[in-house]
């Protein structure tokens, strides 16, 4: 596991939901020396898109246990910037369509939709 | 052209990201509407894991900072500061291959459209002659320095 993941998972402020039989949540708070902040920017700190989709994946992996391959990215909107020591709850629907694994997923702050995007996983047998 | 804007040129003379998220080290070239740069992340990025893989989301950033690199060396040219900016959007990225950390990679970045402060940026990253990513961004681009 690389150093962003486990500062994602450190960054957990609750336990895993599973608030139906495929959708999942959990809250995060980023604290100011989150390493996702570090340059992204200097004295203007906003969480990176990418560690916004890093999150989702990697909560998708805790959820089921296995590591998931990032195969695609779609119909991503990153609609607000997250600050640090915001609380972000992550939601997630995953679901198999046309035989793709597929999830979709929201970042809201404060009940409003801070980014929501489309995930393509490929699963893989080892854990990283 | 003058000697300052010669290229290859750092990157972090571009673009306000610095590490360890920024993953674009150089600009190489640019032509009409885009550029080239070259990214070689060590085995201490936050992106690589012990074995070395860099995650894939790596890839999309890599497109963000790359056209954020050329907007950067544009705006340079005409005398202007160099303008931050915000990835807003991806209309579809492509994960087709994999990358570890020591590989060089190339990031090939040009304009589809711009309207306002958007730009919709076609990008690939390519290791050798595979590409391992590609897609289309939608980027929010400041006119002045952020």
């Amino acid at each position: 596991m690389n150093a962003l993941r486990r500062g994602i998972r450190a960054s957990a402020a609750g336990e895993i939901a599973r608030t139906g039989p495929e959708t999942v949540a959990r809250r995060y708070r980023f604290a100011p020396g989150f390493i996702g902040f570090s340059g992204h920017f200097p004295g203007d700190p906003i969480l990176p898109a990418i560690v916004q989709v890093c999150a989702v994946v990697s909560l998708a992996e805790e959820e089921s246990g296995k590591a998931l391959r990032l195969a695609a990215v779609r119909s991503a909107k990153f609609l607000s910037p997250i600050r640090p020591d915001e609380e972000v709850s992550i939601r997630y629907r995953r679901r198999v369509d046309s035989g793709e694994d597929i999830c979709d997923a929201t970042l809201s702050v404060a009940g409003k939709t801070a980014a929501a995007f489309q995930l393509r996983f490929a699963g893989e047998e080892s854990p990283r | 052209m003058r000697p300052e804007y010669a290229l290859p040129m750092a990157a972090s003379l571009l673009i306000p990201h610095r590490a360890p998220m920024r993953l674009v080290d150089t600009l190489l070239s640019v032509h009409a509407g885009g550029g080239v740069t070259e990214s070689v992340l060590p085995r201490t990025s936050m992106m690589a894991d012990g074995g070395g893989r860099l995650d894939e989301v790596a890839f999309m950033e890599m497109i963000a900072q790359s056209y954020a690199a050329f907007k950067g060396y544009m705006d340079l040219v005409e005398g202007k500061p160099a303008g931050g900016g915000f990835l807003v959007g991806v209309r579809r990225l492509e994960v087709t291959g994999r990358a570890d950390a020591g590989d060089r990679l190339l990031t090939s970045v040009r304009t589809g459209t711009s309207f306002g402060g958007f730009a919709v940026v076609l990008g690939s990253v390519t290791r050798g002659d595979e590409a391992v990513a590609s897609g289309i961004i939608k980027l929010w681009l400041a006119e002045d320095g952020r």
